[in-house]
């Protein structure tokens, strides 16, 4: 056909010229550059050193990266960081582990059966929003100061994110293939385990992310309670003394918890879900 | 053209007098708790004698110390009136803020800051204050001048402050929560948060920190800005004593068993102080804290403040007292 109008340009009088179109669906990959991130964290780091060396901003309001790596060293050396990071580390473990097996365990309840979905959406709607903090003194009158209500914090939020995204996970497994396994007469357990599960993984891991954060969000409000040692205590502490470089060091010790997670939850995601 | 730069320089020089002749009507931000503690200060503007020495004063309400003197820190309020917390004196070891004068202070016969025992503690042993050796304190914060209190107590009953369990609870609702429910055996409460709790039983009242140990609890502090007008600040403290005078002679007089009398006298005053900590007068006669009728300050036990803050690893080590009091104001005890 492009042979037959350029030879005969009468015929195709009303028909565009050919035009060479390039391929363009090659979809959204966005690679991670290896570099890229690092190379931003380091000039940040020293225009804000820079910031800080040449006394443009007063210490107290921006202790410099040096002061705050000065202030870590300090803290490992004595020894009390590591005290501080396994007492955290123990109550983030214990509180996401409690509230992700009991989040999964009532997403799969909601997203599987109607009495349970009539129920437990109304309760998550109701509870979700309910402050942490606010509720503290509860928490203190029902479980006392040890470490129960400390990891019932962590666990209370770590729940309900974990069960919004495992129902809606569920929901998201294509119907298709859950009517066609029943069509087989696959039995309901079989059907859980090999069509739901890993249809609504993709969205637990996706949760899993967020739930990691709120974990180390709440170890903050967690450790209010009454806490002698953890990095939420220490930062808390930290805040009261206007001890900013110690603040900051805390700070920076609760996001290298939270790469670290996320390290580690993109190694399950690519062992996990290596199917897709 | 010489002209023209003439008309120039003079608008420049005009608009800078009539920023300077603005100046001198000081405007003075002062940052303070809605507590009685800090009674002089609110005499002080609802009588008017700041406006009387040529001050215009606003006052900025806080729920915490330690906000206060971040604030000041800062430059959000100019002066601020609270009590002494090792944050502040961190921001004073830093060259931040300055302490100007005293306020409030821990003394016999003057409720403040007391010791309360949860009822099953009491039951079992707990009944006065030196027995809180080896048992489990609730307090809002470490370093804090409840922390500080203990401190005291374990230096004059001669316990270690290691045998106290300190159990920070940040917030007073905490606190609360956790002595009515038995896992503290004992907290330091301000009067204030704590009648509640002894009117309801929930409590029982060990004594008070000013019995115990008295202390310098509570001063003015500024920030370098407002230092630099030393006209403002002579003023300001002037008004804030000539307040300090009366409410000592005409309030604290009358103090008898901790409670204030409510008479044609005290009335006004004590009007002046409910209005601003939004408490009925016959709640306003009970906590009473005393203040130095001269707006002296401790200096001696400020520097003692500082040193067992230092010790204890919540203050910065490096400066004493000396360095955070602006000498040209401070009246010394």
């Amino acid at each position: 056909m492009l042979e037959r109008t350029s030879k005969d340009p009468t015929e195709t009088a009303g028909v565009q010229p050919a035009r060479h179109v390039p391929f363009r669906g090659a979809g959204f990959t966005p690679a991670a550059s290896r570099w890229a991130g690092w190379l931003a964290l380091a000039a940040v780091l020293v225009v804000w050193q820079l910031v800080g060396g040449l006394a443009l901003v007063n210490p107290l309001f921006l202790p410099t990266p040096a002061m705050i790596m000065r202030a870590l060293y300090r803290l490992a050396a004595s020894g009390a960081l590591w005290q501080h990071v396994s007492a955290s580390f123990v109550r983030i473990v214990a509180g996401w582990a409690l509230g992700t097996a009991s989040g999964i365990a009532v997403g799969f309840a909601i997203g599987l059966w109607r009495i349970a979905r009539s129920i437990g959406i109304t309760f998550v709607s109701a509870l979700f929003p309910i402050p942490k903090i606010a509720v503290l003194p509860l928490l203190i009158l029902w479980l006392g100061i040890g470490e129960q209500p400390k990891i019932a914090t962590i666990a209370l939020g770590v729940f309900f994110s974990t069960t919004i995204s495992v129902y809606s996970g569920v929901d998201a497994v294509p119907r298709n293939l859950i009517r066609m396994a029943q069509s087989f007469d696959v039995p309901f357990p079989t059907i859980v385990r090999k069509v739901i599960w890993p249809g609504a993984l993709p969205s637990i891991l996706a949760g899993f992310r967020i739930t990691a954060s709120v974990a180390l969000m709440l170890v903050v409000s967690a450790e209010m309670i009454g806490a002698e040692t953890g990095i939420g205590t220490f930062v808390l502490q930290a805040g009261n003394l206007m001890q900013t470089d110690q603040l900051m060091a805390g700070i920076l010790v609760l996001s290298l918890f939270g790469l670290a997670v996320g390290r580690l939850i993109s190694l399950l995601e690519a062992r996990l879900l290596h199917w897709r | 053209m010489f002209g023209y730069a003439k008309v120039v320089l003079g608008t420049f020089l005009a608009l800078a007098s009539i920023a300077a002749a603005r100046a001198d009507e000081t405007k003075l931000r002062i940052g303070v708790l809605r507590l009685s503690s800090s009674a002089p200060v609110f005499i002080a503007l609802d009588k008017g004698y700041f406006r009387d020495a040529g001050l215009d004063v606003e006052l900025k309400f806080f729920d915490a110390a330690q906000p206060i003197a971040v604030a000041t820190a800062t430059g959000d309020v100019d002066v601020g009136v609270t009590a002494f917390t090792a944050g502040l004196y961190n921001l004073a070891g830093k060259g931040a803020l300055k302490i100007i004068g005293g306020m409030s202070r821990d003394r016999p016969g003057f409720p403040l800051i007391g010791y309360f025992a949860s009822n099953k503690a009491y039951e079992s042993g707990l009944k006065t204050p030196k027995d809180i050796a080896g048992k489990r304190v609730a307090m809002t914060q470490v370093g804090s001048s409840f922390h500080y209190s203990v401190g005291l107590l374990a230096e004059k009953y001669g316990f270690k402050l290691a045998d106290v369990k300190i159990v920070p609870l940040q917030s007073m609702s905490n606190m609360a929560a956790a002595i009515k429910g038995e896992t503290v055996d004992a907290a330091l409460m301000p009067v204030s948060a704590a009648r509640k709790l002894m009117d309801e039983g929930a409590i029982k009242h060990l004594g008070w920190v000013g019995d115990e140990t008295p202390w310098q609890v509570s001063g003015v502090f500024a920030g370098p800005k407002t230092l630099a007008n030393a006209a403002s600040v002579s003023k300001l403290l002037a008004s804030l004593q000539r307040a300090e005078r009366e409410y000592h002679d005409v309030v604290l007089a009358s103090v008898k068993d901790g409670t204030a009398a409510i008479d044609d006298r005290t009335k006004p005053l004590l009007d002046i102080v409910g209005k601003y900590t939004n408490l009925p007068v016959d709640q306003v006669v009970g906590n009473c804290a005393y203040i130095d009728p001269d707006g002296k300050l401790d200096v001696k036990n400020i520097d003692s403040q500082i040193k067992w803050l230092q010790a204890q690893g919540f203050a910065d080590p490096g400066y004493d007292a000396a360095a955070i009091i602006a000498k040209d104001y401070v009246k010394p005890d």
